[in-house]
Formats: structure tokens, sequence, C-alpha cells
């Protein structure tokens, strides 16, 4: 029997009984709407954890920081980095650290990172913030949203990235005086201001001593976000603040100063990595972990949001499964009846010469139309069903969403006709079985 | 004289009923000869029908052997039963058996069907069919729209669409009114006899069994005695 028979003869049989295969197949209609739609929710979930901590920065950017420093070490949680100590490697976060970094498989970017307290002036009014020095050409690539202007690239040297958090004062002012104002605002992209380590920059008391750095900045950063309150500089330019800073604090309190020791090796506090698939992070992460470093990333933290919620989702597949089992339970049913009503016809046709396997085939094959047109209809009704969740979840404000995936969707119709043709089987295997003479014989 | 397409050695047949043992057919053998009308002939419970079942492989003999064309149909599988079926032998039911969501052309193509053949052939050979059997007109009725005259008609279309070796028939014209049994009769043996073939038909009325070459009468799962007419000329009532 050819499969164009097998597929017209199939379908005939269906359409003969057009209420029953109808409310079959709307038990899987139901049964894949329900695992899609509760699957959806899980994958919106996790979706929606993933840009809650995109808003904190990128997902593909791993922090690596020294063992031997203390920085990130509350961030800390496995031993692998002090397992490392105790073999007695003495690893450093320095330029060949860096340089390593680079050369592991699927790394997009590697830039040493420094984070310095500062004033940043323009003009009467100053800010203080937080400075990070990074290499200017990775800037884009380690995820720092542009809000307006540019990021930086490799060719600036004097250049800064303001976040717009940063709030300028007028440092003539007294505290009160200036929590009842309304802080300026200021177009700074392309503005030159003026970057130094004194805390009374602008004030009276200001040190004249000291030497302000003139910087353009090229663009800005959205005050929402990880990096709001931060400027961002090239860390070479830093790195010289830095020393101005200590050679100034050097001077004014005679002897070292308490950051001293830090000028004996040229290590890194931070190094940040950028990789370029997210799948990669956990890999590229564990190698990292592996050389003695300590390693974090959001997606760590993704993982443990996901972890956490796993239980959920599971319970809810398993409520979609259970829906989709009773279909299957449907299925059978229909083809169990479906048998008895034609094992004349099942016995003619094997008195005539139809072939086990034709027999068998025949039932597999409507169950599997039963169980593909359940699939096809049951993932039109989860995706409208979807963006209900999506329009009610967006109207109460809530963050829940539902995303069906394209794999979800094709996934499900594969599913829904494996799951067709497995509730066939055992009817197909019976209706083969049927004697073709006790077939005839029932009048 | 022609060769024994079918030939039965001692073959039986108990059907156990609770304790009893039945005897439906109780040490039969026969030869049935290729291109010849046979006609088993015998009251119900006979065993006729029981015999006819067991040549055509519906049902397996308890002792015996029954071989066609060289080949032992109690020792095949449902497979090669299948294979034997589709190839060599087409059937003609008392209760017509066509399939009630089926045209009669499609009725007709039904055994094509199984056997993969393309559909252009398919239909042409049983549109041919159908005009032997003088239904041409009536292809594309379902059977419930056709009389029980033309739905025996497109069993039959149906029985030798295939060229079958053997055609069996059991009661072909049970069901029918006596005008009608005498056009079915001549239809089948006209159609078997014009290809040389086989026909095997169970009845317990003596008019049909006029059509055979051979009556064969059975008797309580015996054969009670054999008339061969291509030997005895003219013996009539």
């Amino acid at each position: 029997m050819s499969t164009k028979d097998l597929l017209d003869m199939a379908l005939r049989n269906l359409l003969k009984r057009k209420l029953r295969t109808f409310l079959t197949v709307l038990g899987v209609v139901i049964g894949t709407a329900s695992i899609v739609v509760m699957v959806s929710i899980g994958i919106g979930m996790n979706e929606s954890f993933a840009r809650q901590l995109e808003s904190w920065g990128s997902l593909q950017v791993i922090n690596v920081y020294s063992p031997n420093g203390d920085n990130g070490r509350y961030m800390q949680d496995d031993d692998s980095a002090k397992d490392a100590n105790k073999n007695g490697k003495k690893v450093k976060l320095d330029a060949v650290a860096v340089e390593s970094f680079r050369q592991m498989a699927g790394v997009e970017a590697v830039s040493p990172i420094k984070n310095l307290y500062l004033m940043l002036g323009s003009g009467k009014l100053v800010a203080d913030a937080n400075f990070i020095g990074l290499d200017p050409a990775a800037m884009e690539a380690l995820g720092y949203k542009i809000d307006e202007g540019r990021a930086l690239n490799g060719e600036d040297v004097k250049s800064i990235v303001v976040g717009g958090g940063v709030e300028f004062y007028d440092p003539k002012l007294n505290w009160e005086m200036r929590m009842n104002s309304e802080p300026p605002k200021l177009e700074l992209v392309g503005d030159k201001v003026e970057v130094s380590y004194d805390w009374s920059y602008g004030s009276k008391h200001a040190d004249k001593t000291i030497k302000a750095n003139k910087f353009e900045v090229v663009g800005t950063m959205s005050a929402d976000g990880s990096n709001g309150w931060s400027v961002i500089m090239p860390i070479k330019e830093l790195e010289k603040i830095e020393k101005a800073q200590q050679e100034w604090e050097k001077k004014r309190n005679g002897s070292s100063g308490g950051r001293g020791q830090k000028q004996q090796s040229h290590e890194y506090e931070q190094v940040m990595v950028k990789v370029k698939d997210i799948k990669n992070v956990q890999a590229v992460q564990q190698q990292i972990k592996d050389l003695g470093y300590r390693a974090t990333s959001l997606s760590d933290e993704l993982d443990a949001m996901k972890e956490t919620t796993k239980m959920l989702r599971m319970v809810l597949g398993a409520i979609g499964a259970i829906s989709l089992v009773v279909a299957a339970i449907g299925i059978t049913n229909t083809m169990v009846m479906a048998i008895y009503e034609r094992t004349r016809e099942i016995g003619i046709m094997k008195v005539i010469g139809a072939s086990l396997r034709d027999i068998k085939l025949l039932f597999l094959t409507e169950a599997a139309f039963i169980g593909f047109a359940g699939g096809i209809l049951g993932i039109g009704v989860s995706f409208v069903t979807s963006k209900l969740v999506n329009f009610v979840a967006m109207q109460q404000g809530s963050d829940m969403s539902s995303s069906i995936p394209i794999w979800l969707y094709l996934g499900s119709i594969a599913f829904a006709t494996i799951i067709g043709v497995l509730s066939g089987y055992l009817p197909a295997q019976r209706a083969m079985k049927l004697s073709a003479l006790s077939a005839i014989k029932t009048e | 004289m022609s060769q024994n397409v079918i030939r039965i050695k001692n073959v039986k047949k108990i059907y156990q009923m609770g304790k009893e043992h039945i005897q439906a057919v109780n040490g039969i053998s026969l030869n049935i000869r290729q291109g010849e009308v046979c006609c088993l002939l015998g009251k119900s419970g006979s065993g006729k029908s029981t015999l006819l079942n067991l040549i055509a492989g519906l049902e397996k003999p308890t002792s015996g052997e029954i071989i066609f064309n060289k080949k032992h149909i109690e020792r095949m599988n449902e497979d090669q039963l299948a294979d034997f079926r589709q190839k060599y032998v087409g059937f003609v039911f008392q209760s017509y058996n066509l399939l009630p969501t089926l045209t009669a052309m499609e009725n007709v193509t039904l055994p094509l069907i199984f056997k993969n053949v393309p559909l252009k052939e398919r239909n042409d050979r049983a549109m041919e069919m159908l005009k032997n059997v003088g239904l041409e007109e009536r292809a594309h009725h379902k059977p419930h729209e056709m009389s029980g005259g033309q739905q025996q008609r497109v069993s039959i279309a149906r029985a030798f669409i295939n060229s079958p070796q053997v055609v069996f028939a059991d009661e072909p014209t049970g069901n029918l009114d006596t005008r009608t049994t005498y056009e079915m009769m001549d239809l089948i043996t006209a159609m078997a006899k014009k290809n040389n073939q086989t026909l095997v038909i169970v009845t317990h009325d003596l008019e049909l069994a006029e059509y055979a070459d051979r009556i064969v009468m059975l008797s309580d799962g015996i054969i009670e005695r054999i008339e061969d007419k291509t030997q005895v000329e003219g013996e009539k009532e």
C-alpha cells in the first residue's frame, strides 16, 4: 500500500466520523495547548529574569578577581581559588593573565578594570562619582549601554563617558541648600570637563597645588542600570591620576601612604571578560577558575534564579503533561472503538489482500493524524492564549509573561503526533491480530 | 486433463465447544483442477463452508494438508497468507462485503491498492471490470445506493480484478432473488471460464450446482459423493 493511499484512506476514515474525530482531536488540542502555554510561562519567567539581569549589566560578562586581593570576596561561593592557592600556585591578575583570557575560546573582549572615587568638574559645578577605568577598545563589547553620544573606542585617550545618574552641584552651597534645589541638568556630550582627586575641588578649601586633568565627554549612559552613577575612562589615564594622587598623599603625610604596597606589582583589582555566546559563559568562567582566579558573572545569578523556579516550572509542565496524557487515552479509546466498529471492514481488507502491515499502518496513521491535527490546532490555541496572558499581565503591570520560541511550536506538533502514534499502537496491534474469518462473520 | 491447482489430503477440522468436540470437517481428500467450476454442495452444518475457509487459508485445519500450487497453506503464517490471498485468490461472499464508505469503483480497486498498483492503472482496470459486470454507470455510487444484485456484481468485479488463479464464492446468491441468481451465476461462471480461472462455489442450492463442472456433495464433514459432469454427460433432472 503506497503512502499516499494510506494517508488518503486514513483521512477518509477519520472524516467519516466527524464528531468523534473532532472530540478526540479537541482533547489533544487542550493537551498540547496546556503544555505549550505552561512551558511558555516558564520560558517567559526565565526571559524576564534575563531581562532584569541585563539591566544590571551584560550576562555575557565575567568578572575576574585576583585570589590575592580581597575585592569581590563577598561574591565568592566556591573554593576553587582557595584550592589553587593551597597548591602553592601564586596567580597574578596582571597583563599576562589578561592576555591568557583573551586567548580563550569564545572570548570576545577582555579589559582590566580599576575603580577610583574622584571629583568631576564642569564649569562652576562639581560631582563626585565612581570612576571606572577600562580598556577603551573593549567598552562597547562589555555591555555599557550608551544613552547619548558614543562609547569609548581604542583611539580615545582624554575621553570619558558619564553616567546619567551623576549629579552635579554647586560646591559653594551647603548640604541643606543642595537638597532643596533641583539638580542642574547639563548637556555634557562634547563638553570639556575636569577630573581631580581633590575632594574639595571647586570649593574654597580646594588645594591649588593639584592640577585637574581635562577630559572630553564623548557620551552619556542612562541613569538606570548598574553604571548610572559611574564615569568611564581609559584605564591608563585613571592609573596616572591614581599615581599622582598617591604621590600627593605621600607628600602630605610625609611617610608611605596606605596604598603604597599596591605598586609593587602591576596587578589589577578586576578584569572583565566578555564571552561572545551566552552558552559559553559558564565554560569560560570555569576555565578561569581553574587557573586559580575568582570569577563571577550575572549568568551565575541567572542560573541561581532559574534553579529556584525550576520546581515551579516543573509543576507547570506536569499540569500540561497530565492533560496530554488524558488526550492520549482519548485517542486510544477512540481507536479501540473504531476497531470494534470496523471489525468487519478489517476482515474484508484482510481477505482481499491487505497485509498485516497495511492494517497496522492504517490505524497508526489515523491515530497519528489525530495527534498531528491536535498539535497544529493546539499551537494555534497556545499562540492566542500566550498573547492573552501577556496582554492581561501587561494590563496588571505584572512581570509575568509567556514566550513561545519556534522550537516549542515545532516540538509540540512533533510531540503530539508521536503521542498519537503511541496511543494508536495498542489498537493497531489489536486490529492486526483480528482473524480475517471472524471479522467477516460478524453480522 | 488439466492440472490440480489445489490438493486436499485427509483434512480435519475440529472445533471445541465447551467440553464437546465438533468435527466440522472429518477427513476430506479432494483435488481441484485448474479452470474447473467446482461446487461444494451440502446442507447447513455439512462442513462445506468450513472446508472453503480451510482451502482459502482463512482457518487452519486441525490435521491434514492443503497444497496450493505446491505450497502448503496450512503451514503459512499470517503474512504469507496475506500475500497468498493477494496473489492467487479472489472472494465473493453472500453478504457482498463491500466497504460502505467507498464507491463501487473504489471497492473494486481495493485489492490493487494493497498491491501498490498506481492510481491510473488501477482505475482503468476497475472501469474495465465494471464494464464486464455491466455496472460502468454506477461506478461512482456507494453500495447503499445499489440493489443487492448490483452490489454482488461489484463484489464479483472486485474478486476478478486481480486475475486470481482461484475465486471462492460462499453462497454468492444467498441474498438474491431467483432471476438475479441466474444472472449472477451466468456472469461469474462466464468470467471464470474466459480466463481459465478456477471457481469454487459453496452452496446448499441444487440449482446452482447445475453450473458446476463437478459437484462435491458433503454431509457431516465427509464427502458423500462426487458428480463429475465432464465425464457423465447430459445427466440432468
